[in-house]
């Protein structure tokens, strides 16, 4: 499916006044409302664009905000967009282009393909300068249509995932592995070597494993011992021990293309929260959970 | 594991036996009253009674290595009397290093006497080792014949042992009195949770004893005895799932080495391999059953410092049970099922490979980075392997 498809040219605006969020966006409730039967219109639509806003900010660093609202018994998707000569702030954000998409309760996938879709575009700088310089709807749909955007049907791991994720490499001490783990507060990280080749994973269990032999792992019970001086003076051995000495090597990792399905379930049979997402070798990407459900689940 | 099941099915393979005779020879008998035991130990396990029992030996001894050192030692003896030396050796092995870590000292005494401990006690009752199992399957043997003929002389043994444990290492270990303190702070209080547990665990356990005690007027086989308190215990008492203990703590590899063996012995008997060494002990000992004792006793003690005890008493069976036919006084055939036990359990002491117990506790050892060479053990349990042997020698020339 191309991303043209799902446009109208009379539904693209290109902004050459300086304009509130608010106002930006009653203009597009406004264009949507007067072509279309929606079962929430108006001001009762604006609150709820709003409130979502607040919820979770709509605008990404590429200087895109993507607002949306998910009906009930709306069987349809609607999208309107808009081209900012003046770039609206959200939070710090520069947003020169605003696209309000609604949609039907239960086409999450849908909206999300649309939604990686038009991420995928911003990131292209010169396509959206080419976009700006259309100025008119026609254009867009022509332009689009000629750069054969793709709406994917499924989502899969590469639109979710964390790109360029936090890495050590085998040969950093534990001192640089607590270091990092401690900045980014991160309970795990992937291991690449120096061309970003993926190697492993290494995790604060690997760590702590450090100060616990394995013959105290085979006792059925510690409860006696109130406390244990190699735990406890593991930091003795943060500058002679590497990353390769502790890590595993034998994780589970994903492809860009896995469903998200097959991620879930890879979860649950590895029982791990997180994965590396690998392609011909290299570390691509990361992917946890939380990515799962507030990315693909609670959006 | 492997081995023994390949083995078991080449036999009916090459057709030395077919298939109905080999799996008749499995001795059922044998192999439940295993997966009973191992239920019954597992639910035991989760009471926390042998971790108690190991942490209070420790603070009886107010830390003093050589105290711990001999207090281990019976500990060791008693459980593996019950549990069996490998089991036993896999709870308090990471103990004992525990311990030794935090005295500062090295744990590969203390690893190496309790393995001996362990071998003997396991020798001391039919439930402890193999052997004695295998034993009890194919004799009319009770629970009561093997303490009473038994654990009288592992008791004897333990004690001369313990007098040999202070000739070798007397004075050579010291701690300060600091590293003392720290095993005095340990807290026993907490490895015992469950006191309901506990007492539905020790009950069912005590019945299972009598039932052992009483099983010649109750007319029950071990497997009915072991395998109704293991199924009692685990539904009744533990707190784990039932498929979980079946799955991870019947050791199910040992289960089909045992079948695998009972195959190939079967297949043994049947080229007759076993008639032509049953032959030879008679040709030497001239069917004199003292003599025949002894060279018992001796050729499964040195037997059993080199191979694996278990293997070598399945194909030992069958041969006494030849001579049997040779000397036909039950009186005189005991003593030569008693030499085959303490001969395989109290030998395989004699160096590192010769039972178990001793791989295993030195294979958790090297993991933790002490080394025990073949040579380290060897002189050291060769002492203990001997000085056994030696005294059940006199004990089955007095008694019997």
């Amino acid at each position: 499916m191309l991303l043209a498809s799902f446009l109208e040219p009379r539904n693209i605006l290109f902004e050459n006044r300086v304009l509130t969020k608010e106002q930006l966006y009653q203009i597009l409730v406004d264009r949507l409302c007067s072509q279309y039967k929606l079962p929430i219109c108006g001001s009762k639509l604006m609150e709820l664009i709003l409130q979502r806003d607040e919820e979770v900010s709509p605008a990404y660093s590429t200087g895109i905000a993507i607002p949306h609202i998910r009906m009930e018994n709306f069987n349809d998707t609607l999208i309107a967009m808009a081209f900012l000569q003046n770039p609206l702030d959200y939070n710090g954000i520069k947003v020169s282009w605003v696209v309000l998409i609604i949609t039907d309760k239960t086409s999450s996938k849908l909206y999300l393909n649309i939604v990686a879709a038009l991420l995928k575009l911003s990131n292209d700088k010169e396509a959206v300068a080419d976009l700006h310089n259309t100025g008119d709807g026609h254009s867009v749909i022509q332009y689009l249509k000629k750069k054969e955007v793709e709406v994917k049907k499924d989502v899969t791991i590469a639109d979710i995932m964390v790109q360029k994720p936090i890495a050590v490499h085998p040969e950093n001490t534990l001192r640089e592995l607590i270091n990092l783990m401690c900045m980014y507060r991160v309970a795990g990280m992937p291991v690449v070597d120096a061309t970003g080749k993926y190697i492993g994973e290494v995790n604060v269990l690997n760590l702590l494993k450090v100060g616990i032999p394995d013959f105290v792992m085979m006792l059925d019970d510690l409860s006696f011992l109130a406390s244990y001086e190699p735990l406890e003076n593991l930091l003795e051995k943060q500058d002679l021990l590497l990353v390769n000495d502790i890590m595993a090597t034998d994780e589970k990792t994903l492809s860009p293309e896995t469903s998200i399905i097959e991620a879930v379930f890879l979860m649950f049979t590895n029982k791990k929260r997180y994965l590396s997402v690998v392609k011909e070798g290299k570390l691509v990407g990361l992917v946890t959970a939380m990515d799962i459900l507030t990315k693909v689940i609670a959006v | 594991m492997l081995a023994a099941l390949i083995g078991g099915f080449v036999i009916i393979v090459l057709g030395v036996v077919d298939q109905t005779i080999a799996f008749s020879a499995i001795d059922w008998n044998v192999i439940f009253f295993l997966i009973g035991m191992m239920l019954t130990i597992s639910v035991m396990r989760e009471t926390g009674m042998f971790m108690y029992i190991a942490i209070k030996t420790a603070k009886i001894a107010k830390g003093s290595p050589l105290k711990i050192m001999a207090l281990m030692f019976m500990a060791t003896a008693l459980i593996s009397a019950i549990l069996g030396s490998v089991t036993t050796i896999m709870i308090l092995i990471p103990i004992v290093l525990l311990i030794s870590e935090e005295l500062k000292i090295t744990p590969v005494p203390f690893i190496i006497t309790m393995v001996v401990a362990s071998n003997m006690g396991g020798a001391a009752t039919m439930i402890g080792d193999p052997p004695n199992i295998l034993i009890a399957g194919a004799t009319k043997f009770t629970f009561v014949d093997f303490v009473l003929n038994l654990t009288p002389i592992i008791l004897i043994i333990v004690a001369f042992s313990l007098g040999l444990i202070w000739l070798l290492y007397r004075g050579k270990m010291r701690v300060s009195n600091e590293r003392r303190a720290k095993i005095m702070e340990y807290n026993d209080k907490n490895l015992i949770t469950n006191h309901k547990l506990l007492w539905i665990t020790l009950s069912v356990v005590g019945l299972m004893l009598l039932a052992f005690i009483f099983q010649k007027p109750l007319h029950l086989e071990n497997a009915t005895i072991a395998m109704a308190a293991g199924l009692i215990l685990v539904f009744v008492g533990s707190r784990k799932k039932v498929e979980t203990i079946i799955l991870n703590d019947i050791d199910w590899i040992t289960i089909f080495f045992f079948i695998g063996l009972f195959m190939i012995v079967e297949g043994l008997v049947h080229t007759g391999f076993i008639d032509l060494l049953a032959q030879g002990v008679i040709s030497v000992t001239n069917g004199e059953p003292k003599t025949t004792s002894m060279v018992i006793l001796w050729l499964s003690g040195i037997f059993s410092a080199f191979v694996d005890n278990i293997p070598f008493v399945a194909a030992m069976i069958p041969m006494i049970e030849r001579i049997g036919e040779v000397i036909t006084d039950p009186v005189q055939i005991k003593p030569l099922w008693w030499a085959l036990s303490l001969g395989t359990c109290l030998g395989g002491n004699g160096t590192l490979v010769g039972a178990s117990a001793n791989i295993v506790a030195v294979g958790i050892a090297n993991r933790n980075g002490y080394k025990i060479s073949f040579m380290d053990y060897t002189k050291i349990g060769v002492l203990f392997a001997l000085e056994s042997v030696i005294l059940s020698s006199l004990y089955i020339w007095i008694r019997y």
